[in-house]
């Protein structure tokens, strides 16, 4: 069962992710009033992808990108996904959050090795944001690992299920609503793609990826969008009983937060790293002291 | 095997080391590297020993005394191990330099006065080994003239300033109890009053917070790693700032005990709040400093304190994991802040002294054993899962979160981002991006540099994948405190409140890594190309190199520079130049006229004979 698992939730990650990946674009051509893409397009770029030639720059530029796709791929594995969830019991919340920089890492040792300028700003960029969404990320995990007292999980979503989810109830709904805020620069969408910025940088960390690279590289992404997701609907809706309802609350979460968000303009990097460490943070700090002073 | 003839060798291998040098220095090198490697097979064999020996009974009518234990032991092996290393790898790095008969008795002398530290008995012989040290020190900080002077008399006045506070502290010991002896004070110390284990923890907490540079006593670090020279560096950061953890374990869990030491105070401020709040805000400001530098050693030196933060907040909890977790990240510490080192003094070596993280770059290809150095160092250094680094900080954190201090568990946390992001400017910019022209022909490092960062380097994933095999000495040492012991198994550690399992963690990533690759592998071949051969929308990239480095961070950095002084130091030195002021002002009173002097008898006479006249105190 274990084994079945083990293969099953990380190739449904990556074809949520990347559902959500086309579902995105056809969405926000919706919202601007164009036709878009069809919702298929991403897979069918993919396939072409991985059929084309490509460069190479050297070693290190393979290693980062296989990294960091890795990485993403054996975060699924922790993350309780319905009820399949083969590897929660190896470290909890905490080895989540270290497995998760795995991603960023290695697309920035591989982006590194590019040696192409654009590549080295879209990494500071990226590394400028983690910070950035990181601040409050952090406090909104701490308060829910010290409401629940403990790190794994796997208690916090069976917990739930007992209690009632964990945005509705009175000490963590502040930090559920941090955490809400935190999403679009998580998942990388608007306003805060500033990290690829395709007219500035020239996609930035993509930009010499090619042919089956730029394939990984999509599929990083997507795994980033579904680990994102899951992980708030584990904390804050009480994760689900079978994979189905999951991946309901994913998309419902996804959708209103592509709504919000789609309107607004690109923020500039000090812009995005200001309004983070401003509401989410204080948001977030409020729902750990509430947190704190509630037990 | 005992540690008084280990001691004896160790101080002999140093002197002959230095007589040889005269001779010859090939024979010197030799037999540097032969003392060295000698000192770790002994310690090998004093594992597992518990003992204590005299060796000298009447210094001052008290008996020297040297004992051994699994925390001496623990100590003393990562102190030999990581001074081979650097002994080793000196000896490239030291060959064209001069004064170096001096360089490597200095080297040797400190790793021996470490030694010495750790296997003291006594508070008298502690406090003479301490002194030994920080003397050599201090000599090796300076050793190359200029800025360093500066940096190793500012390290040598906080560090006497500790050793001052220490010494009050021995000798009202001594006066309280008549004796020295650590196992019998820690005996008697049990029935004392709480004011006087407060009175005690301070002034022992004073000396060993200079030494590990707890914050706002951290100010000698920066510019003592910077100045003194490289391989030496590795071993200031590596163990020898870390006698501070060794005594503050000695002081905290030996000599007063846990419980005593954790509750000493009252209401929230206690010893246990303030020392963790201490290592919090060690953990942050020095990270995000860190952050600013543009000197690889300087990044580093930042790190070493902010790193420094994370010992203080696990040995401040006093549970089982968190001291384990303490004394694990001091081991793990020094073994990738070594490696790193080494690996900035491999291309400082053959960049010929160039350590500007804005004017180097992309030496990837010319040095790949000092960018797998610098790879896994950094890995270490933040806590990448499947490094040694993880492990340690897991224990802390697990701590923090389930004895309810999400804040500390915060300010831990995000010292790590913080971390992410200036270690990956220090590896961008030393190896990775474009290779500046003046840089084409550079030599990869000479052998006798990989060989200690490929054994750094191994070592750093051998204790992420197997962190069992220093977590059950560790645990022996937690047991001799009077803890309960951990259940640690060879791939974790298994607690009631969640397990860590290393070996999970690295079958996954192993199995991961090889289905991508094969991917990868079984899609359409890709082609290798120059660096040059990069797109650039149309613009065109210059043809002399053009590598994004400088201001790295730029747009954060304007968010944070002003917040990011460091007020302490710069507070400390407006302290030593108002010192040096009144002290100059009161020498002009010493005119050297005779006339002057008796006239000065003469009116404090007045003054006395006045005062008498007047109130009649006598």
């Amino acid at each position: 069962m274990q084994i079945v698992e083990i293969i099953l939730s990380p190739l449904l990650a990556v074809i949520i992710g990347i559902f959500f990946l086309g579902l995105s674009r056809k969405i926000m051509a919706r919202i601007q009033w164009r036709y878009g893409p069809p919702i298929t397009q991403p897979f069918i770029d993919l396939i072409r992808l991985f059929s084309q030639r490509s460069v190479s720059h050297g070693h290190l530029f393979n290693f980062g990108i296989i990294l960091s796709v890795a990485g993403s791929l054996m975060v699924v594995l922790f993350i309780p996904f319905g009820q399949m969830h083969p590897m929660s019991g190896s470290g909890g919340l905490l080895v989540i959050l270290y497995i998760m920089l795995l991603a960023p890492l290695g697309l920035a040792l591989s982006g590194g090795e590019a040696a192409n300028p654009n590549t080295s700003i879209g990494i500071s960029r990226q590394l400028i944001l983690a910070l950035g969404y990181e601040v409050p990320l952090l406090l909104v995990l701490l308060a829910v690992m010290t409401h629940y007292q403990t790190i794994s999980i796997v208690q916090i979503v069976s917990e739930q299920q007992s209690t009632g989810w964990a945005l509705f109830s009175s000490p963590l709904f502040v930090s559920g609503i941090a955490y809400f805020l935190i999403i679009p620069a998580i998942l990388g969408m608007r306003p805060f793609e500033i990290i690829q910025a395709p007219q500035e940088i020239s996609s930035g960390p993509m930009v010499e990826y090619g042919g089956p690279f730029l394939a990984l590289a999509t599929i990083q992404h997507a795994l980033n969008i579904f680990i994102g997701l899951a992980l708030f609907v584990n904390l804050f809706l009480s994760g689900a009983g079978n994979p189905l309802i999951f991946f309901l609350k994913m998309l419902i979460v996804f959708v209103l937060g592509l709504i919000i968000n789609a309107v607004y303009p690109r923020l500039r990097i000090e812009q995005a790293v200001q309004y983070l460490w401003r509401w989410p943070t204080l948001v977030a700090l409020i729902g750990l002291v509430v947190v704190m002073v509630v037990r | 095997m005992n540690p008084g003839l280990l001691l004896v060798s160790a101080f002999g291998g140093a002197l002959l080391t230095y007589l040889f040098g005269k001779i010859s220095s090939r024979l010197r090198d030799g037999f540097s590297v032969l003392v060295s490697l000698a000192l770790v097979v002994m310690i090998g064999f004093l594992f597992n020993k518990s003992g204590t020996e005299s060796i000298y009974f009447n210094f001052l009518g008290l008996p020297l005394i040297l004992r051994i234990n699994m925390l001496s032991w623990f100590f003393a092996a990562a102190v030999s191990a990581l001074g081979a290393l650097s002994v080793i790898f000196s000896l490239s790095y030291m060959k064209d330099q001069e004064r170096t008969d001096f360089y490597y008795l200095m080297l040797l002398l400190a790793n021996t006065s470490m030694l010495g530290i750790v296997f003291s008995g006594d508070l008298v012989s502690f406090f003479i080994f301490w002194e030994i040290m920080s003397w050599s020190t201090f000599l090796l900080i300076s050793y190359n003239r200029g800025n360093a002077l500066a940096a190793g008399m500012k390290y040598i006045i906080m560090s006497l300033i500790g050793s001052v506070c220490m010494l009050f502290g021995i000798l009202y010991l001594y006066a309280a109890y008549g004796t020295l002896n650590i196992t019998t004070l820690a005996a008697m110390m049990s029935a004392a009053s709480s004011g006087r284990f407060l009175f005690l923890l301070i002034l022992f907490g004073i000396a060993f917070a200079i030494k590990n540079a707890v914050m706002p006593l951290h100010t000698w670090l920066p510019d003592a790693y910077t100045e003194a020279p490289s391989p030496f560096t590795a071993v200031l950061s590596g163990m020898l700032t870390r006698m501070g953890i060794y005594g503050f374990l000695l002081i905290m869990y030996v000599i007063v005990g846990a419980t005593h030491s954790l509750s000493t105070g009252s209401g929230w401020i206690t010893y246990h709040h303030i020392l963790s709040w201490l290592g919090a805000v060690t953990i942050v400001i020095p990270t995000f400093i860190a952050m600013l530098q543009n000197d690889a050693k300087k990044l580093l030196a930042w790190h070493g304190i902010g790193q420094g933060g994370y010992m203080i907040l696990g040995i401040s909890f006093g549970t089982n994991l968190a001291l384990a977790g303490g004394i694990f990240h001091t081991l793990n510490h020094a073994i990738y802040i070594v490696l790193l080192f080494m690996s900035v003094a491999a291309v400082e070596y053959r960049t010929g002294g160039e350590r500007d993280l804005n004017s180097l770059g992309g030496l990837i290809k010319k040095m790949p054993v000092a960018f797998l150095g610098g790879l896994l160092g950094i890995c270490g250094l933040i806590g990448m899962p499947l490094t040694n680094g993880f492990v340690s900080k897991w224990l802390i954190y697990k701590t923090l979160i389930l004895e309810g201090s999400p804040f500390l568990a915060f300010a831990a946390l995000i010292g790590t981002w913080g971390t992410v992001l200036s270690v990956y400017k220090f590896l961008h910019n030393l190896f990775l991006g474009q290779l500046p022209e003046k840089y084409k022909d550079i030599k990869r490092s000479p052998f006798s540099m990989q060989l200690p960062i490929v054994i750094l380097s191994f070592t750093i994933l051998l204790f992420g994948v197997l962190p069992g095999i220093p977590l059950r000495v560790i645990n022996a040492i937690g047991v001799s405190f009077g803890f309960k012991s951990l259940s640690v198994n060879l791939y974790g550690i298994a607690t009631e409140t969640g397990a860590l399992n290393t070996i999970n963690l690295f079958a996954a990533i192993l199995v991961f890594y090889a289905i991508v690759w094969f991917v990868l592998r079984v899609s359409p071949r890709f082609t290798s190309v120059s660096q040059e051969d990069t797109y650039a929308a149309g613009a065109g990239i210059p043809r002399d190199k053009y590598h994004f480095t400088v201001d790295f961070y730029n747009p954060l950095y304007r968010m944070i520079k002003p917040y990011l002084k460091d007020y302490v130091d710069i507070f400390y030195t407006k302290l030593a130049g108002w010192t040096q002021n009144v002290c100059g002002n009161v020498r002009r009173v010493y005119t050297g006229f005779v006339g002057h002097y008796i006239l000065y008898i003469v009116l404090f006479l007045a003054v006395l004979i006045f005062i008498q006249i007047k109130w009649s105190l006598w």
